[in-house]
């Protein structure tokens, strides 16, 4: 029988998409629907005197206009936050703003009309009275004495103050170090951008009283429980929440915006269809946002170069309102990976959530893990510099030894599996990185800059054993779903809790079963997305798709081939455990020549004329798996860029990125993850930046303003693998959606400091444009609005 | 954003006065043709100002509001002002300067760009609201010299 697993499978999905036949949730239409456009506020922070809707009613078409009045007095809740840290404040986030707005871009009325050009005409005769209201953009500055209110009751803007790690042990060791550096870092505020703005589409079935949303969703099922028991509070088995293709989420997508409540609302008021589907400046205003920390960061070393601690604070600005993930990301999933791969004695890390009038933040691919390794990469480059001694071994006489594992850090993770010098010695060899300096040095001298930088990554995903999480806070588990349902014929459907919205598991999942049943790949079908088909799980983010819904998978499949080597058995007259199946084919061991097919034995477990004794008709299982602990994919990316010191622009000569996610299901899929991870987190060091101003309007709604990476910003990647496979989940995979951006912000942000070396610059927070980075050079201040 | 800017007038400062307080000939030098402009109180006036402006274009209803004045020295005002594709904000200085036989109007103002109008282009759009300040003395200059004719 072919192998699936690790081969470079096509991608079963892409004719559709590529033939744009794909149906996205914008592309779906109802009978009598009738469509949405957001009435939003231009002020970032205000108190709403009076909203008088009765011009835009008047308006020819409009079926309706809804308030935040209206929402409330029909009992419509907020939309609480997925994530409880101690003391942490969870001010109401109403779908609709009632009496004040807390960033540009809130919501304050919708409007309801025959056609979207109605709708959008309309909004503009909604006329708000404001009463504007000083602003706060900057997690620093809202913290300030005297600063604006957010909200009322979260004192000087402080959401969490959390901590991790001991103080003590670091100071000592802070104490007795021969050596420390010290930055203050920038990590930027990002806008996700998926490919495809969010939207959404709810109908109303008044004869069964039931709600369906199809929405652009990561994880429908956290969307149903969520609408269903805090926000509209209508029973779960009356909504169902269908998501299906998505393009692209990014992190943006988990969040339960409040246009999926609007819609909902609506629909079932009016008793008719209601879509919604964001233009791109809306997206720009109102999809989460990621990242914006301010950070003070010191390493503490001894005179040789081994780290010994590590002291962090950060700001982490989390917006407006508290997204579902807006907690936990600068926190458990950002101090806990301080550590890398690195032997360090202590670490400290305290972080400040603060309460801004921006969009509100949450996870934006990495989630955390970028942000931590930006600050640790480019805190072990500045020490290299300090030191004197090479970035790259720097790093490598610091990685934990691969005989170390399990490997407690002092900031609660245990590693449990590493090896990470491999990854360095492939990265510097296919760089060939005594060349590449040799070149550096000799360029220099022609008054050209190269730069090189690396980023000896480590990462925690495939979200995540359940009690430990709830343990911290979360308020779901973090295990996933897999039904197999075998058909008389021997095709097989299988209903994952995980989610697709472009990482190919129609594809990658399809091989895992057909490996497994001995099939073709053809005869699979892979469900997602419809909490109508498919058990509860909790979707898709924190690259946990192979890792924890690929494992649940692997379990059920487990369930049927035990059960279809027991009909085997019995048809065979042999005992189960004398039963192997090769070529397709259930034979006793050493007699293929006399065996069933796969759908024999399916079609005998339907019609079962003749079962063993005992057993039930049919061929079908279900698992929930839950993981024994994170998977941690880990890797060595290394930038080599050359600034142009006339201009300050900046050029991505060369990535060569090496990375072990384990076992690789599909190695085209895995890929192609990488090669978009590394744009992503490219996009971050030069490009993208979703700029507030100080009064806390966002100064970069457009692709005119916020400039992402285009096909010519990048170089050919050089990719390349190590395979160290997870030793607790049944296929030894890891994750490789975010690997691209944890590493490459921080590589190549070490690369352009390297290159600006001769100029006396130590640090310089991105973006790196050509205008900050010429002022740099120039000794003048960063560029900002 | 910070705007500012000083224009010669050959006319008292009496008269530069009476014409900063005149709703229709404000409305004039706004927006010429396309901008209305109502007393809602004493120092108080209602705009309704037709704006195009690159990808910026709609009707902008505002209130501007003098705070404080000093006839014929010295005024400051605010603005705010909205449309669908955002708004602006703003605080605004006048003073006039006896200026060789004729006023000297020295101005500056903080014009805060809101919503849209913010996110898309705002950062371009300095330049476009000094120009339009600018555009808006030399017209106020023209009424001095047609009040003359």
């Amino acid at each position: 029988m072919e192998q699936y697993f690790g081969k470079a499978v096509k991608r079963v999905e892409d004719p559709r998409f590529l033939t744009g036949s794909g149906q996205y949730t914008d592309d779906l239409s109802l009978p009598r629907m009738a469509h949405v456009a957001m009435v939003r506020t231009p002020f970032a922070h205000a108190r709403i005197r009076r909203i008088d809707t009765a011009q835009a009613l008047e308006h020819p078409g409009v079926v309706a206009v809804i308030t935040g009045q209206a929402l409330r007095d029909a009992n419509i809740g907020s939309i609480p936050p997925g994530w409880l840290l101690p003391d942490i404040k969870t001010p109401p986030h109403y779908a609709i703003a009632v009496d004040r707005v807390r960033h540009a871009g809130e919501i304050v009325a919708a409007v309801i009309a025959e056609s979207r050009a109605i709708a959008e005409d309309a909004a503009l005769l909604v006329d708000v009275e404001y009463e504007m209201l000083p602003a706060v953009s900057l997690g620093s500055a809202a913290l300030a004495s005297g600063a604006p209110a957010v909200h009322d009751e979260a004192i000087e803007n402080v959401c969490f103050r959390w901590s991790i790690g001991d103080q003590a042990a670091v100071d000592a060791e802070f104490d007795r170090a021969a050596k420390t550096v010290k930055l203050s870092l920038r990590n930027s505020r990002l806008a996700p951008n998926a490919i495809e703005p969010r939207a959404s589409l709810a109908q109303y079935v008044r004869a069964s009283d039931e709600l369906t949303l199809w929405t652009t969703s990561q994880n429908p099922h956290i969307h149903r429980l969520i609408l269903a028991a805090f926000v509209l509070g209508i029973p779960e088995h009356k909504l169902r929440v269908i998501s299906p293709d998505v393009g692209g989420g990014f992190g943006s997508k988990i969040f339960q915006y409040p246009e999926e409540v609007i819609v909902l609302y609506a629909a079932r008021k009016l008793n008719r269809p209601v879509k919604w589907t964001a233009r791109r400046t809306e997206s720009f205003v109102s999809d989460s946002h990621g990242r914006d920390h301010e950070s003070e960061a010191e390493l503490a070393a001894d005179d040789e170069g081994h780290v010994l601690a590590l002291r962090v604070k950060t700001i982490a600005n989390l917006g407006a309102y508290l997204t579902l993930f807006g907690p936990v990301v600068p926190t458990y999933l950002y101090g806990t990976l301080m550590n890398g791969p690195y032997r360090f004695r202590a670490i400290h890390c305290a972080v400040t959530g603060v309460f801004t009038h921006t969009a509100p933040v949450d996870a934006l691919r990495g989630a955390g893990r970028p942000e931590a390794t930006y600050l640790l990469e480019r805190m072990m480059d500045r020490m290299a510099q300090e030191l004197g001694q090479d970035p790259a071994e720097l790093r490598r006489k610091n990685f934990i030894q691969p005989d170390a594992f399990p490997y407690q850090t002092p900031v609660a993770l245990v590693y449990d599996s590493g090896n990470y010098e491999p990854a360095l010695d492939k990265a510097l060899t296919t760089l060939d990185y005594k060349r590449a300096r040799e070149a550096q040095a000799a360029l220099r001298k022609e008054g050209r800059y190269l730069g090189i930088g690396f980023s000896t990554y480590l990462e925690a995903c495939g979200l995540a054993p359940s009690s430990l999480v709830g343990s911290l806070g979360a308020q779901a588990g973090q295990w996933e779903s897999a039904l197999v349902r075998v058909m008389p014929t021997g095709k097989v459907e299988v209903f994952t809790g995980a989610h697709s919205h472009g990482q190919g598991h129609e594809t990658a999942f399809a091989q895992i079963v057909a490996d497994d049943l001995q099939i073709p790949m053809d005869d699979v079908v892979i469900v997602h997305g419809d909490t109508a088909k498919v058990p509860f799980g909790w979707g898709s983010y924190g690259s946990r798709s192979a890792a924890v819904g690929a494992s649940a998978l692997k379990m059920a499949l487990n369930k049927i081939r035990d059960k279809a080597a027991g009909i085997a058995a019995h048809l065979l007259e042999a005992a189960p455990e004398d039963v192997e199946m090769t070529g397709g084919q259930l034979h006793v061991k050493g007699v293929p020549e006399r065996g069933k097919s796969f759908s024999d034995i399916a079609l005998q477990a339907h019609l079962a004329h003749n079962l063993p004794e005992g057993m039930e008709p049919g061929l079908e299982a279900t698992h929930f798996y839950d993981p024994k602990n994170f998977v941690y994919p880990f890797g060595t990316h290394v930038a080599v860029v050359e600034v142009d010191p006339e201009t300050g622009r900046v050029t991505l000569q060369r990535y060569v990125a090496v990375d072990d996610c384990g076992p690789l299901i599909n190695p085209m899929i895995a890929e192609g993850q990488v090669h978009g991870g590394i744009a992503h987190g490219v996009g971050q060091a030069l490009l993208e930046h979703a700029l507030y101003d100080e009064q806390g309007q966002f100064v970069a709604g457009s692709f005119l303003e916020y400039a992402m990476p285009r096909a010519d910003d990048l170089p050919l990647f050089e990719i390349d693998h190590t395979v160290t496979p997870s030793p607790h989940n049944p296929l030894g995979v890891k994750g490789i959606g975010e690997t691209g951006t944890i590493a490459s912000t921080a590589a190549v942000a070490n690369a352009v400091i390297d290159a600006l070396g001769p100029f006396g610059i130590t640090h310089l927070d991105m973006p790196f444009t050509a205008e900050n980075v010429w002022r740099a050079i120039q000794g003048g201040k960063k560029a900002v609005a | 954003m910070q705007i500012q800017g000083s224009h010669h007038i050959q006319a008292t400062r009496d008269q530069v006065w009476a014409l900063l307080n005149d709703p229709d000939v404000l409305a004039r030098c706004c927006a010429p043709g396309g901008a209305a402009l109502e007393a809602e109180g004493p120092d108080q006036f209602k705009a309704t100002v037709r704006v195009a402006v690159g990808p910026v274009k709609g009707t902008f209803q505002g209130h501007i509001r003098i705070t404080e004045k000093t006839p014929p020295e010295a005024m400051t005002l605010t603005l705010i002002a909205r449309s669908g594709v955002g708004g602006v904000s703003a605080n605004g200085r006048i003073r006039l300067e006896e200026d060789d036989g004729g006023t000297r109007v020295v101005w500056s103002g903080e014009p805060q760009l809101l919503g849209m109008l913010a996110s898309l282009g705002g950062r371009l759009l300095q330049g476009v609201a000094q120009a339009q300040a600018e555009e808006f003395f030399r017209r106020l200059e023209a009424e001095i010299v047609a009040s003359d004719t």
